[in-house]
């Protein structure tokens, strides 16, 4: 029985010791990836290529997105303010949702999904096909040439994307309140400009800008790490995906609370 | 005359030994590679032959023991000296280790345009030149690795490791997978390789008609550590069981005709 308690602390405690060894080695990973960022020459090429992945072809999945959220989001909205009599205020909480939370973190999720599953697989399989060994025997940093430009595009990219995606949410919310809800347009469309505010846009940007350093990161953190060939390049992309959205999720709390609180 | 002859030894191996989690894979190895000579490493699956190339070029530390290129000592070696020294060496890897998203030809030039600005147009030229010599055809330049076949892609990381005419040639089983004819083709280029240029070379093989062909020595890596080595002619002769396991199936008349 004490054998078996003892046994079961050893690996309590052996577990633990993994989980802080692998925080250090991420953390080791996110200052090299820093240094690196900063350290010229840059691959302007690769990074353009980076920014047209993540950001031009993202644009039509975050755009759907965000425009059906904003859709949803104002009929909700509708629907439980009419037993108060405040249709009006659905302009407000349409933008209020859309530029401080839905725009930025549904933004961050979708951009996730591609771009990180994408980037964990691509260097996941480049690291069990031996390419990053390759590379560093060409003259070539690997971090500086693979790991560096996604995540400058990311940086440049999601910020732009969340923009762009708050824009589609309210249109979004806009469409619902005008074709289906019956709202006066200009009415509608005062009320918005009304009750935009600065530090919303803002907000959301700097969120945008820490998650797109988050996805990027992790991505390429579980990429650059993967072992045990076609199992290893599964296991990256799962881990990325997942990891990635909770600290999203996670840190959008933190940011609003350091915002707002 | 001891320092004429440290001179002549391009790549020097002093007691190496590299375990991986207890797993002791390689045990107190000691060999040297000479100026124009041409070296192949044999072993079973597993024995550890890639593990020794890997820790010769600082993908991997030894465990113990030093590594000398050009008499410069590679283990400890700060990053920027080391990838300065790997310049100068030619490499190929087990599978080929192709980068994907580059084209055939950029991938050829590749370390070439890191050492030297180079644009597209003399890129391509100087690829095309490249795989000539390994009957490639033109074609295959402006494709992507994933769309030509794997002895082709073997060639092509054969032709970036020899473009720009580096000393030192570091082979990592070269004409696996490739048809005798191919195999035979890489086998002179290593030879004209190392005739021409007068640089050395380590070829890791399972293939012993292209160790009898290139090869000047022979190791053999067998239990963790170096249990035979000679000339080509002299595996023929030795009652070494293992090096009789492997040139079994070899007539040897046929091959150093």
């Amino acid at each position: 029985m004490l054998n078996s308690f003892l046994n079961f602390l050893g690996t309590l405690g052996t577990r633990f010791i993994e989980f802080i060894a692998k925080i250090g080695h991420f953390f080791i990973f996110f200052s090299g990836a820093i240094y690196w960022i900063l350290k010229p020459p840059w691959y302007i090429k690769k990074i353009f290529q980076q920014i047209i992945d993540i950001g031009y072809f993202s644009l039509p999945v975050v755009g759907l997105t965000t425009f059906f959220s904003g859709m949803v989001l104002a009929l909700q909205t509708y629907n439980g303010f009419t037993e108060f009599n405040s249709e009006t205020t659905v302009a407000r909480v349409v933008l209020t949702s859309i530029t401080r939370e839905l725009g930025p973190v549904l933004t961050g999720l979708m951009v996730a999904g591609r771009i990180g599953a994408k980037m964990a697989a691509e260097i996941a399989t480049m690291r069990v096909t031996e390419q990053i060994d390759a590379l560093g025997t060409l003259g070539t940093r690997p971090m500086q040439y693979l790991i560096a430009p996604k995540i400058i595009a990311s940086l440049v990219c999601v910020p732009l994307l969340v923009l762009v995606g708050n824009t589609i949410g309210i249109l979004g919310g806009y469409t619902i309140a005008i074709y289906k809800l019956s709202f006066n347009p200009s009415l509608y469309l005062y009320a918005t400009i009304e009750y935009l505010q600065l530090i919303d846009i803002i907000q959301g940007v700097v969120k945008a800008a820490i998650f797109g350093l988050i996805i990027s990161m992790v991505s390429c953190y579980f990429g650059y790490n993967a072992t045990k060939g076609a199992e290893g390049v599964g296991f990256a992309t799962t881990s990325s995906v997942v990891v990635s959205s909770v600290m999203i999720l996670t840190s959008t709390y933190i940011i609003t609370a350091l915002f707002f609180g | 005359m001891k320092k004429e002859l440290d001179k002549n030894i391009v790549i020097k191996v002093t007691d190496l030994s590299k375990s991986f989690n207890n797993n002791v894979i390689l045990k107190n190895i000691n060999f040297e590679l000479l100026e124009g000579e041409s070296l192949a490493i044999i072993g079973a699956s597993g024995s550890g032959k890639s593990v020794l190339l890997k820790n010769i070029i600082g993908l991997l530390k030894p465990d113990k023991g030093s590594i000398k290129i050009n008499n410069i000592e590679m283990v400890n070696l700060s990053r920027n000296l080391k990838e300065k020294i790997l310049l100068d060496l030619g490499i190929t890897f087990q599978h080929g280790a192709l980068f994907d998203s580059l084209r055939n030809w950029e991938n050829i030039i590749f370390k070439t345009v890191n050492k030297e600005k180079i644009n597209n147009k003399q890129g391509k030229k100087l690829a095309f030149s490249i795989i000539k010599q390994l009957g490639l055809h033109p074609s295959i330049l402006e494709l992507y690795p994933s769309e030509i076949s794997g002895g082709m892609q073997k060639r092509v990381a054969i032709a970036r490791a020899i473009c720009g005419n580096p000393k030192i040639l570091l082979f990592d089983e070269p004409t696996s997978g490739l048809d005798p004819v191919t195999g035979s083709l890489i086998d002179k280029l290593i030879k004209t390789a190392v005739k021409t240029v007068g640089g050395s070379a380590i070829t890791i093989t399972h293939d012993m008609a292209s160790v009898c062909r290139i090869a000047d020595k022979v190791i053999l890596i067998d239990n963790q550590t170096i249990s035979w080595s000679g000339t080509p002619k002299e595996m023929f002769q030795t009652a070494n069981t293992k090096i009789q396991e492997f040139i079994k199936p070899i007539n040897s008349e046929i091959l150093f005709k």
